[in-house]
């Protein structure tokens, strides 16, 4: 392990690799800071770029990315109460009310500091557990994989919230038709093509991922007339220190490491996530709170604060253990990046462990970095990087929407590729207008050509017979994990309606009784 | 009866589940495929299935509240129409004009349909940033970008 770690270690301090753990956070802090661009598609508007380095400064740069947009979706929930993704919008319960309180300085600082404890607490885990977890799943055989795909899949169905259930996992069945689009890989045989040589190769995850949410996502903002709406002045004047004072560090540390902890064990849940956690985090931490603070919560808390601070910055870094270990992502934009290893020809999962061990460990410790940088480098320069905040609308937009388009051009050089995006674009938009969730497609489409091979390998080896499913231990196992996050949400209605009926009778049973 | 939002999702859903499956069945395979334990129509006639099950179950669980029903107001759907038609215009600008004169036509254009009218600004923000990016393109990282078909034919480049 510890050789793994040198070699990682190495690599991560390469110039070039610190440089793009820099590059990384200040582009991730930029477009996680304009409203509606979340981690995804500030990863996947990455790509392209990535295309053009090794696989391991690649990785490192969407690590940066991932972190940058995190932090700067907190940075614009604080100061203009508009969350650049769905991660940070607890952040500005309490963070937005510190900012009209000119304490805003102290808010941004605060969440920084939140940021790092969770980042740091979570590489430290994720530098213990990974390895011990890959070479646990070094021993897992097609079977295993294959329900391991299951269980990722009907994971990101169980945990898309109340009501999106089917919704979601509509759309991993989605998903997984779009990758049955091009040349079958066992057989050879093109399917879903209709005589179109542009789909021989199948859709690319590039033009999807950028489809479906970067595109998407900007012209959703266009849909809903948001680029009318200015955003709420921003006066970098007023600030306020960035100081905290000794009695308040003192105040938040337990509540920053228990969010991280939690945090970071919410993270590793396929399909939880940043956004979950820090929900779940603030709801757990007002609980724990005494009355007096209890009802500062909403009105500008410090712990409000720091408690989903932590946690989406630790759910982050747990979300990679099953990305790096199993090859299974924990969240949209660990799906992102795992397109992009596949991309370059590494696969993940606990052979990544062996093979590229610089890949594995330098991701790790850069992730460590990203935190330092986000730390020192951005919190200061945060006045400055709002600053790009104020380039107006119809001026941005056509901007982001040129850098989506050309992303996906500049790697095939088809224009096809660019109409395609177009309809897929509207596609994306219809069903965003019907609540369908797109990251479960996306997960769907970059699972589903090993979700097939390992499928048809267990089959192959079984002959035909589906007792692959219960022969092995490992494998019951997992599926029937699987099945029981499935019903999960069914199982949470039936004791919510049980309840219910416990009520009403009792309130029946009182009235009778009076 | 109120349609709401699941049951258009449902519906639409299952339309694609059947269309899907009616293709996963015209796959074509080897001879001797089809007795194999697994063949290139085995997940696509699956997944037609599940999606297909999916759906119903949608539409047996959709909501019934009027609130759920899909409405386009205050959607600026002409706007979205004008910048999808854009990107589709963009795609066969690459083809004819190439990469510079597109770009400049699309941020242009972009810019014009989003609200800017000041001609300085539309100017300036596409003219400069386009040479710059196709310089750091074409000149810097050497990357091949064909002149367009136009030119091919007027000039012979």
């Amino acid at each position: 392990m510890w050789d793994g770690i040198f070699t990682g270690l190495e690599t991560a301090v390469a110039p070039f690799n610190l440089m793009m753990v820099v590059v990384g956070c200040f582009a991730g802090t930029f477009i996680g800071m304009l409203p509606g661009l979340g981690p995804i598609s500030a990863v996947a508007l990455m790509i392209p770029i990535t295309y053009g380095l090794d696989p391991a400064s690649g990785i490192i740069l969407m690590a940066g990315v991932y972190y940058g947009a995190v932090f700067g979706g907190s940075t614009s929930s604080i100061l203009i109460n508009a969350p650049g993704c769905a991660s940070t919008v607890v952040t500005a319960f309490d963070g937005y009310p510190l900012a009209q309180k000119g304490q805003a300085g102290k808010a941004l600082a605060l969440a920084a500091y939140c940021s790092f404890t969770g980042g740091t607490i979570g590489a430290l885990i994720l530098l213990v557990a990974a390895p011990a977890l890959a070479t646990v799943s070094l021993s897992f055989q097609s079977s295993d994989y294959f329900a391991l795909m299951v269980l990722g899949l009907t994971a990101v169905a169980a945990f898309s919230g109340k009501g999106q259930v089917l919704k979601a996992l509509a759309m991993t069945v989605f998903g997984l038709m779009i990758a049955t689009v091009g040349t079958d890989a066992i057989s050879g045989i093109p399917r879903f093509t209709f005589g179109n040589i542009d789909l021989i190769d199948g859709i690319s995850f590039l033009l999807l991922a950028m489809a479906t949410f970067a595109l998407a996502e900007v012209v959703m903002s266009v849909l809903k007339g948001n680029h009318r709406v200015e955003d709420a002045p921003m006066d970098m004047s007023s600030l306020g220190s960035m100081k905290l004072s000794k009695e308040e560090v003192k105040n938040i540390a337990p509540t920053a490491t228990r969010s991280s902890l939690f945090g970071f064990l919410v993270g590793v849940l396929p399909g939880a996530g940043a956004t979950i956690a820090a929900f779940l985090a603030y709801g757990v931490e007002r609980n724990l709170s005494p009355r007096a603070i209890k009802d500062k919560f909403g009105k500008g808390a410090l712990r409000g604060l720091a408690a989903p601070e932590a946690a989406n910055n630790a759910a982050s870094t747990g979300s990679f253990v099953p990305l790096l270990t199993l090859g299974i992502p924990g969240s949209g934009t660990t799906a992102i990046m795992l397109g992009a290893l596949i991309a370059y020809g590494i696969q993940p999962g606990p052979r990544l462990f062996v093979d590229n061990p610089d890949v594995f460990w330098s991701v790790i410790i850069s992730m460590y970095f990203g935190n330092l940088v986000l730390l020192i480098l951005n919190l200061p320069l945060i006045p400055y990087i709002s600053r790009l905040l104020v380039i107006p609308k119809p001026i941005l937009i056509p901007l982001i929407l040129f850098f989506s388009i050309t992303g996906v051009y500049l790697v095939s050089f088809n224009s096809f590729d660019i109409e395609l995006m177009a309809i897929i674009t509207i596609i994306a938009l219809l069903l965003r207008l019907l609540n369908f969730p797109m990251a479960p497609m996306l997960l769907g489409f970059i699972l589903g050509g090993m979700f097939e091979n390992n499928l048809s390998r267990a089959l192959i080896i079984s002959d035909g017979s589906l007792a692959f499913i219960w022969q092995r231990p490992l494998t019951l196992l997992i599926m029937c994990l699987a099945v029981v996050v499935l019903l999960m949400p069914v199982i949470g209605r039936f004791v919510g309606w049980r309840r219910l009926q416990g009520k009403a009778s009792m309130m029946v049973a009182d009235k009778g009784e009076g | 009866m109120t349609i709401t939002k699941d049951h258009i999702g449902g519906l639409l859903f299952l339309g694609l589940s059947v269309v899907y499956g009616y293709y996963a069945y015209d796959i074509r395979m080897f001879p001797g495929d089809q007795f194999e334990p697994f063949n290139a129509q085995t997940v696509p006639v699956a997944l037609a299935w599940i999606g297909s099950i999916i759906a119903i179950l949608m539409l047996a669980t959709a909501s019934k509240h009027s609130a759920d029903r899909l409405t386009f107001v205050g959607l600026d759907l002409a706007l979205v129409a004008k910048l999808m038609l854009l990107v589709w215009l963009f795609a066969q600008a690459l083809q004819w004009l190439g990469f510079l004169l597109s770009t400049i036509g699309f941020l242009l254009v972009g810019y014009w349909l989003l609200g800017e009218r000041r001609l300085k600004t539309l100017l300036l923000a596409s003219v400069p940033f386009a040479l710059l990016f196709w310089f750091l393109l074409a000149q810097v990282l050497a990357i091949y970008l064909a002149p367009g078909r136009i030119w091919q034919w007027l000039l012979g480049v």
